[in-house]
């Protein structure tokens, strides 16, 4: 027979003993039937039971619900339990509420007068009790009835410390079920106030339920940054000995320490210098305490100590205000990058890498490439490899991308399959990004695609394609370099793709080495023809028509294939009809029309890198968001490759779309190869047609009247009309800059960072030659030092009808007002012709959009309170102020226009970076509409003097 | 082929091991435990797959036997053995609980080795075991009786030895049957068949033949008139003279050629008891007790229950340990009966109240009334009204079943048919008998 001891109750004991000793489970279950029948029979029987007696019988139905029984009765006699005046038998009645009354029970009303009535005594314990039950079921009831006697008692002065805690943590929990319930306004202060309570148990449990409570309501909690630095600092300055009962193996606190460190994240640095100055110094301090030597060997020790240390840094990270802070805290994450414990060395890499992002600490971070390279060499726990390979992604710039990227070239042979995709669009992204040779980033993607094949996917072929495409520069040497890759005896299907598209487009250019004569090229190709999916060989069947037109030599030789039953009467229909086609295209076009219809692929649009939009969307976090300036990614010589899933499409749509009017001459067609989804911008240089049809390949944009015929001789000044034309080039990248009645001046160009690319097409109205056709440009005063101009050179003669297009590239060395001038010198019918224009390259073309949430943004906002870094205008609207209209214009004055930040809707805030070669500067815009007076009042801050003024400027002109 | 067998107590423990083969890891023994016994949920199905591997268990009280493979085996044989095995250990030494196992694992094993040959079952049958598997008291063969064995044990007829004398030649015949029964309320009935074996004791010298006839209907039509009624005291069906058997099968002793040509069952049978034949009816079963329930619920607190048993079958026959079980529902929280006859009593552990009845003749009448007291609950379901179940014996075979004759032929003993006393039984009882209410 068991022992009772006191107050215990021996039916109960009786009962658990009699299950215990039941030897199986039939035997249970009759024990508990009898068991049940006997509570049944108590219950029901009309002589009232004791308290005592209510108690047992509650408590055997409550342990025979935690054996897995359904108990439906008995809820009534627990409720009564609650007006009991003892302490066992009201823990037993609140135990049973919270275990077995769901929140839609009917009793619930019951329950929750009984809890007030409670929460209302004056023994703490019952309040206690209540609270534990409250925060135990924390249904919405709950919170409706009790939303005023809890926070009351959170502040009240009589309430013990036990109870306030308790009661911190009973309301963070029913704000959590339903956090719309609680109407705090009134008790605010006095909450934020608990942080200064005497007890430390009261403070933690504030503290949790203040964090909770600011991620609401950032605005109205604001004080509790200062009273929070100012508890830390006591904390962090207090030693071990101090804190009695809240000092966890010689650290002070850690777990207050963790939740004010985290409470503080919500907030931008204080604005006060001294509450400022007093939170550096405990973020100071908890690094010192970092280096000094353990207290304890025990790792309980390093674990709390670690844990403040990492959320300090955390901190540090997220006000990214303090250069000193920012790399101390990346030398102390270096220290532990070569730790033996693996967890440190993974959350070191973490948080490096948001490290990584910031502009002060991110040179600090770059002194860890070694160690971060041997670690992800190393490294036995994949994870961490992994963090590794997303650091070496963050850390990555200009100066270290070659390495990086051999480094991580090296690795993929040997990496994991599980991050093996991943990386290889880390390392596409990242040649691409830094590539400043493009015969590198041809290098490089080969490599790749000759290491993991399998894992590059569509996106990155199609990359280095458009590039190839776009760059003239790399075009023999792609060629050559794939002609080498093919020579291996068993090459990726990716590389076959490749190759069979950059040799069909630029075989030429390798021709003229007998190794590489046509004919080789061609068997070369064929000999991975049959290996491949039905999808390349479509690919390779066009690169062979392509041969055609290029290297008439081999005709026969691909008639020959093109003709086999393999190919005419494949059971693919889609390569049974281009081997159709393309034989009989061989057969019966005349070799000008195979070459107008075989066209060299025109230049593709750019757009947003595919390949980045592939990566976030495959690991949303790991790539950093806009709200990182660093990471801003680049909107750079980009052209997504159509929303086609054919690998061959390029090619096919290129030929459809000119495949049949080009027998009629005709080279009208305006085709976007790929913006199938979108229609504007689009730019297909013209085709060769020759019969006198100029293209306007700017149709969609000419606004501009014709400019007054100009034969000026105004050798400083600059033509007319054109200045109108230049202001919409501010907030647009293509159009037409200038028209008169000999000559239309198209502009195209697209900037990448703090890089630029300008391409101007001169076209020819007359139905006679330009003769003596030159261009020069110009850039007045200090441009000369801020811009950097290259310039390709332009023939000397412009066919009637005909355009030619010349190349500039621009560099932005620092900021800069003016704008380069263009000046056109040619003859025509015997006489000079001059045109002076202003190139439309301004500063704000270098700028990229940056995201960011509404903390972040009044954040840097403040931190940019310097007169000399704001620009503030009010204007008069020039046109009326529509807000759709507003908002493209801000689009395209390349910043972001952020939603939700400023408490007035109608108000646009916008960020951006601009990146100069020197450094990159932060843009915040606010614009602030007034619709009744039409005025504008403009605000551009700016990190560098000057800056604000030019952007400020700039955007004026444009509203 | 079975990979290997496992005997379990309650608690899960491994009482016995034996693996056949290679492809059973140790590891199988835990894997049923962890996902069978200990399981979070009752597991009701006999055939249990874990890790592509096949359990089939069946438990005996507090006692599982599991049987494993990896192969595809058939399932039936296998549950076919572990059944006859659970009979050979009963045969060896009585009930097979959990006491007498660990005392007899040594014989237990020696049996395992005996009746299963590399997964492939061998000759389980008792008596044939019983001649070269011996316990304490039974004395080790001489070496012409060793030499016997073998002959016996690979030979022809490896169910009886030869040179078998008694000087009483006897024989008994069982016939049990199994009576189950679904009724709707009205006394309609929805379904119902009778599971019938017949088990014979035989202590006959030499080597007889034997001839048996029954009354089934294609038997009996295949052999004409032939012969009227047999001896066999008369059950309710008298009247009837074929029954139709729906399936049957047979000892292995039975020349099941014999039986596909000429419709006759006959066998040279094994030394002491067995069972002959096993079979199933469908049609004109004629049913021993009827009941007729009556409930009513008064109000939400209380419930009236009056059950009336009738017996149905000749006034001259006893039934015997009648026991009629009356579900009450869950929230019962006191019961009044009061019943005319038998005892009757309210058993809170097993939610019902069980009457019992110890003898009660043919075509009578009992009643029983209670009253139920509920409690109020939070639970809005309403009571299911589980069916009411019985339990009895009666001494006739419910499906009509008739032993027209058994024949025993030894032409080389000087003992003839009429020589041997011959003994027959009829025992029917309930198998599902449930009435719902």
């Amino acid at each position: 027979m068991p022992t009772v001891k006191g107050d215990g109750m021996r039916g109960l004991a009786v009962f658990i003993s009699d299950i215990r000793n039941c030897k199986s489970k039939e035997a249970e279950i009759k024990r508990i039937n009898k068991e049940l029948a006997n509570i049944r029979s108590k219950f029901k029987g009309d002589k009232t039971l004791d308290g005592y007696q209510k108690k047992k019988y509650v408590c055997k139905l409550l342990f025979i619900f935690l054996l897995g029984h359904d108990i439906d009765f008995g809820h009534m006699e627990a409720v009564n339990l609650l007006s009991s005046n003892k302490y066992t038998e009201k823990q037993i009645g609140y135990l049973f509420i919270s275990v077995l009354i769901g929140a839609n029970n009917d009793l619930m009303k019951l329950v929750i007068q009984a809890i007030r009535n409670d929460l209302a005594s004056r023994n703490p314990v019952h309040i206690t009790l209540a609270l534990q039950c409250v925060a135990n079921i924390g249904s919405r009831e709950m919170a409706e009835g009790l939303s005023v006697d809890i926070p009351k008692l959170l502040v009240s002065g009589d309430t013990i410390d036990s109870v306030k805690q308790s009661a911190a943590l009973t309301l963070l929990r029913l704000l959590r079920s339903s956090p719309d319930i609680i109407p705090m306004g009134e008790w605010t202060s006095r909450i934020i106030h608990l942080l200064n309570d005497q007890h430390m148990g009261v403070v933690t449990a504030a503290a949790s339920l203040i964090e909770n409570l600011v991620k609401k309501n950032p605005e109205e909690y604001k004080g509790c940054v200062s009273l929070a630095v100012s508890r830390l600092s006591r904390i962090v300055t207090s030693s071990y000995t101090d804190l009695q009962d809240y000092t966890y193996y010689f650290v002070p606190a850690p777990w207050l320490s963790v939740k004010l460190l985290r409470l503080l994240q919500n907030y931008p640095p204080p604005e006060d210098p001294a509450v400022k100055t007093r939170l550096t110094e405990c973020l100071e301090t908890i690094l010192n305490k970092a280096q000094e030597p353990p207290k304890s060997k025990k790792v309980q020790h390093s674990n709390a100590k670690n844990a403040v240390l990492f959320e300090a840094i955390n901190l540090i990270i997220h006000m990214d205000s303090d250069p000193n802070l920012l790399v101390r805290a990346c030398n102390q994450l270096g220290q532990f990058l070569q730790h033996r414990e693996t967890n440190l060395r993974y959350l070191a890499l973490e948080s490096m890498c948001l490290l990584a992002t910031s502009e002060f600490s991110h040179e600090a971070v770059k002194k860890h490439q070694e160690t971060v390279i041997t670690a992800l060499k190393t490294e036995r726990d994949v994870s961490v490899r992994q963090r590794a390979v997303d650091l070496l992604y963050a850390m990555c710039d200009r100066t270290n991308a070659e390495e990086i990227v051999g480094e991580m070239l090296e690795y993929l042979e040997s990496a994991d399959y599980s991050i093996r995709e991943e990386m290889v669009l880390k390392v596409a992204i990242l040649a691409e990004k830094y590539a400043v040779d493009y015969t590198w980033y041809v290098d490089v993607i080969l490599n790749l695609i000759r290491i993991a094949g399998d894992y590059v996917s569509e996106e990155v072929w199609y990359r280095v394609i458009q590039i190839v495409i776009n760059r003239d520069d790399v075009q023999g040497y792609a060629a050559k370099t794939v002609f080498e890759a093919l020579q291996a005896p068993a090459c990726h299907e990716n590389m076959v793709k490749v190759g069979g598209y950059i040799m069909g487009e630029f075989g030429n250019l390798i021709a003229g080495d007998p190794r590489s004569s046509p004919l080789v090229q061609f068997q070369l190709l064929h000999s991975k023809y049959h290996l491949c999916s039905p999808a390349t060989r479509g690919l390779l069947l066009s690169t062979y028509i392509k041969f055609i037109n290029l290297f008439p030599e081999i005709k026969h030789t691909i008639q020959d294939v093109l003709k086999s039953d393999n190919n005419m009467r494949n059971s693919d229909v889609e390569l049974q009809q281009r081997s159709i086609e393309y034989l009989q295209l061989s057969s019966i076009a005349t070799a000008d029309v195979l070459a107008t219809v075989l066209e060299e692929m025109p230049p593709f649009p750019e757009r947003e890198s595919s390949i980045l939009a592939k990566l976030k969307k495959k690991k949303p976090n790991s790539v950093p968001d806009g709200s990182e300036q660093k990471d801003q990614m680049p909107k750079l010589p980009t052209a997504q490759m159509s929303n086609s899933s054919d690998s061959a499409q390029p090619t096919s749509i290129n030929l459809m779309s000119q495949g049949s009017p080009a027998a009629s001459g005709a080279a009208s067609a305006s085709v976007d190869l790929l913006g199938l989804g979108t229609p504007t911008q689009t730019t297909a240089p013209p085709v060769g047609g020759g019969d006198g049809f100029l293209v306007d390949m700017f149709d969609t944009l000419t606004t501009s009247s014709p400019a007054p015929a100009t034969n000026g001789m105004d050798l400083g000044g600059l033509t007319g009309g054109a200045e109108e034309a230049f202001k919409k080039f501010i907030c647009k990248n293509n159009g037409v800059l200038f028209e008169n009645d000999l000559l239309q001046i198209g502009v195209k160009s697209e900037y990448r960072e703090d890089l630029g690319r300008v391409w101007v097409f001169y076209g020819n109205k007359t139905s006679f030659q330009l003769n003596a056709f030159c261009v020069d440009i110009s850039t007045p005063g200090d441009l000369a030092t801020s811009l950097s101009v290259q310039q390709k050179p332009v023939g000397g003669e412009v066919e009637a009808g005909a355009q030619v297009k010349q190349q500039f590239n621009m560099a932005c060395v620092q900021e800069f007002t003016d704008a380069p001038i263009l000046n056109i010198q040619f003859m025509y019918s015997g006489a000079q012709q001059k045109i002076n224009l202003k190139l439309p390259v301004v500063l704000s073309k270098y700028i990229t959009p940056a995201e960011m949430d509404s903390g972040n943004f009044f954040g840097r906002w403040k931190a940019l309170s310097n007169p000399s870094q704001e620009s503030q205008q009010i204007f008069k609207a020039s046109a009326p102020i529509d807000i759709e209209t507003t908002k493209s214009k801000l689009l395209g004055f390349n910043v972001s226009v952020l939603d939700n930040i400023d408490p007035n809707p109608e108000n646009f805030v916008s960020a951006g970076v601009l990146h100069t070669r020197n450094q990159q500067v932060g843009i915040l815009v606010r614009l602030e509409p007034n619709k009744q007076a039409q005025m504008y009042r403009l605000t551009v801050r700016a990190s560098r003097d000057r800056v604000a003024k030019i952007l400020c400027d700039l955007l004026q002109s444009q509203l | 082929m079975i990979g290997g067998l496992f005997i379990y107590n309650h608690k899960g423990e491994v009482l016995i091991s034996r693996v056949y083969r290679d492809d059973i890891g140790r590891n199988a023994v835990d894997a049923f435990r962890v996902n069978v016994i200990h399981a979070r949920q009752q597991v009701r199905s006999p055939v249990t797959n874990i890790a592509r591997t096949s359990f089939f268990h069946i438990k005996r009280s507090n006692i599982w036997l599991a049987a494993v493979t990896k192969q595809n085996v058939n399932a039936a044989m296998v549950f076919e053995f572990l059944h006859k095995m659970t009979d050979v250990m009963a045969a060896y030494f009585g009930k097979v609980t959990e006491e007498n196992i660990k005392n007899n694992f040594v014989l237990i094993y020696e049996i395992l080795d005996e009746i299963l040959d590399f997964g492939y079952p061998q000759n389980t049958d008792t008596g044939i075991l019983k001649t070269f598997i011996t316990q304490q008291g039974v004395k080790s063969q001489t070496k012409e009786e060793t030499s016997q064995i073998t002959s016996q044990v690979t030979g022809q007829i490896g169910w009886r030895r030869e040179g078998i004398k008694y000087r009483r030649n006897e024989l008994f015949l069982d016939v049990l049957e199994s009576v189950n029964l679904l009724m709707s309320p009205q006394g309609q009935v929805l379904s119902a068949h009778v599971a019938g074996r017949i088990v014979m004791k035989s202590y006959l010298s030499g080597m007889p033949e034997c001839k048996f006839g029954i009354n089934d209907k294609v038997l009996m039509e295949s052999k004409g008139g032939k012969s009227g009624q047999d001896e066999g005291r008369g059950g309710a069906s008298s009247t009837k003279t074929s029954i139709a058997i729906d399936d049957c099968q047979f000892h292995q002793c039975v020349k099941l050629s014999k039986f596909e040509t000429e419709h006759s069952i006959s066998f040279i049978p094994p030394d002491g008891e067995f069972e002959l034949m096993r079979y199933r009816t469908t049609k004109d079963i004629s049913l021993p007790f009827r009941i007729i329930p009556l409930v009513r619920e008064v109000g939400r607190q209380k419930m009236e229950v009056k059950i009336v048993v009738k017996s149905n079958f000749k006034p001259s026959l006893l039934a015997q340990k009648v026991e009629v079980r009356i579900p009450t529902p869950l929230n019962t929280s006191g019961v009044q009966v009061i019943c005319m006859k038998g005892k009757a009593k309210y058993k809170a552990s097993e939610n019902a109240i069980v009457w019992k009845i110890k003898r009660m003749g043919g075509m009578k009448e009992c009643q029983l009334s209670a009253e139920i007291e509920l409690l109020n609950t939070n639970d809005k379901r309403k009571w299911t009204r589980p069916p009411i179940s019985m339990n009895f014996e009666v001494p006739f075979a419910p499906s009509g079943f008739k032993v027209r004759y058994l024949k025993v032929f030894e032409p080389k003993l000087n003992y003839s048919d009429h020589d041997v006393i011959k003994w027959v039984r009829y025992i029917g009882r309930s198998g599902l008998y449930e009435t719902r209410c």
